[in-house]
């Protein structure tokens, strides 16, 4: 399971660039943050990777609650590997968990955000 | 004898038929596909051997009472505090981690410390020196903050949800 997975992921790494990602972004704060998440989710690989591309987008503008979003959809979806996820965990347990994911990391995005600006 | 048991067969033939099919249509980019996977592969192994070990001690030190004790219905506080404390501490992708995790779920983990430990592995501890760079120390400490926060009532949601 986990080469199919590793299998897949290299496809998607060859097929989903960061330049791929970058032009996504940038068309408005509200579609910076939707983008920023299903691109988060869909991407694949080492964490450090989502901080590179963030790190780019940051220069483009991109709004820090995207950014936000993009890196913690990077690193707690993930597309990619939803079916080694079903066939370990069953189906009602990766929906449920997926879908809160989703929510909590457009949420703790915001809250971070809100927080904050009570502090900067 | 117990019969060994192979998941995701189907997923592997879909994955290599794909492979297959993208060889005729795109053979550069399937090659290279090819490349970046054996590439991962290489540089999962030492995360593998390390999670293989740790399944090997947790079968040999904590037998299933004792999962059912830490991480089972009943563990309370403690158990999230280890699970988030594992979520926090481990590395590699998460999908490593699934056989270990299938394999204390069938000893008593109960499914919210599952989405607990899967949603702590957000804060990358090696990683924030990135974070700071980019978003400052303030929103760095914050936002992980949360990420802890919503761990704990992620799995809390789970446990409620999965006992419908």
């Amino acid at each position: 399971m986990i080469i199919a997975v590793v299998g897949l992921i290299g496809l998607f790494q060859t097929y989903v660039t960061a330049d791929m990602l970058s032009t996504l972004f940038g068309y408005s704060a509200f579609s910076d943050i939707i983008v920023g998440t299903f691109a988060g989710a869909v991407s694949s690989g080492n964490g450090a990777i989502s901080y590179v591309i963030a790190e780019g987008l940051q220069s483009q503008g991109v709004s820090v609650y995207a950014l936000s979003t993009f890196i913690l959809a990077w690193v707690t979806l993930g597309f990619v590997q939803l079916p080694a996820e079903v066939s370990v965990f069953g189906l009602k347990f990766t929906s449920y968990r997926n879908i809160l994911t989703l929510l909590s990391t457009i949420i703790v995005s915001y809250l971070a955000v809100i927080t904050t600006r009570l502090f900067v | 004898m117990k019969k060994l048991e192979f998941k995701g067969v189907k997923f592997l033939i879909f994955v290599v038929t794909l492979y297959a099919l993208l060889s005729i249509i795109d053979f550069a980019n399937s090659l290279l596909g090819f490349q970046k996977f054996l590439y991962i592969l290489w540089g999962l192994l030492p995360i593998f051997l390390f999670i293989i070990i740790l399944t090997t001690m947790i079968n040999y030190f904590l037998k299933p009472k004792q999962i059912m004790k830490y991480f089972g219905e009943d563990s309370g506080k403690k158990g999230l505090i280890y699970t988030i404390i594992g979520g926090i501490l481990s590395h590699g992708p998460m999908y490593a981690w699934y056989g270990m995790l299938d394999d204390m779920r069938k000893h008593g983990l109960k499914d919210g410390l599952i989405a607990s430990f899967i949603y702590a592995r957000a804060v990358k501890l090696p990683l924030l020196p990135f974070m700071i760079d980019i978003f400052g120390i303030v929103f760095t400490v914050i936002i992980n903050i949360y990420i802890i926060i919503f761990a704990v009532l992620q799995g809390k949601l789970i446990d409620m949800l999965m006992k419908k």
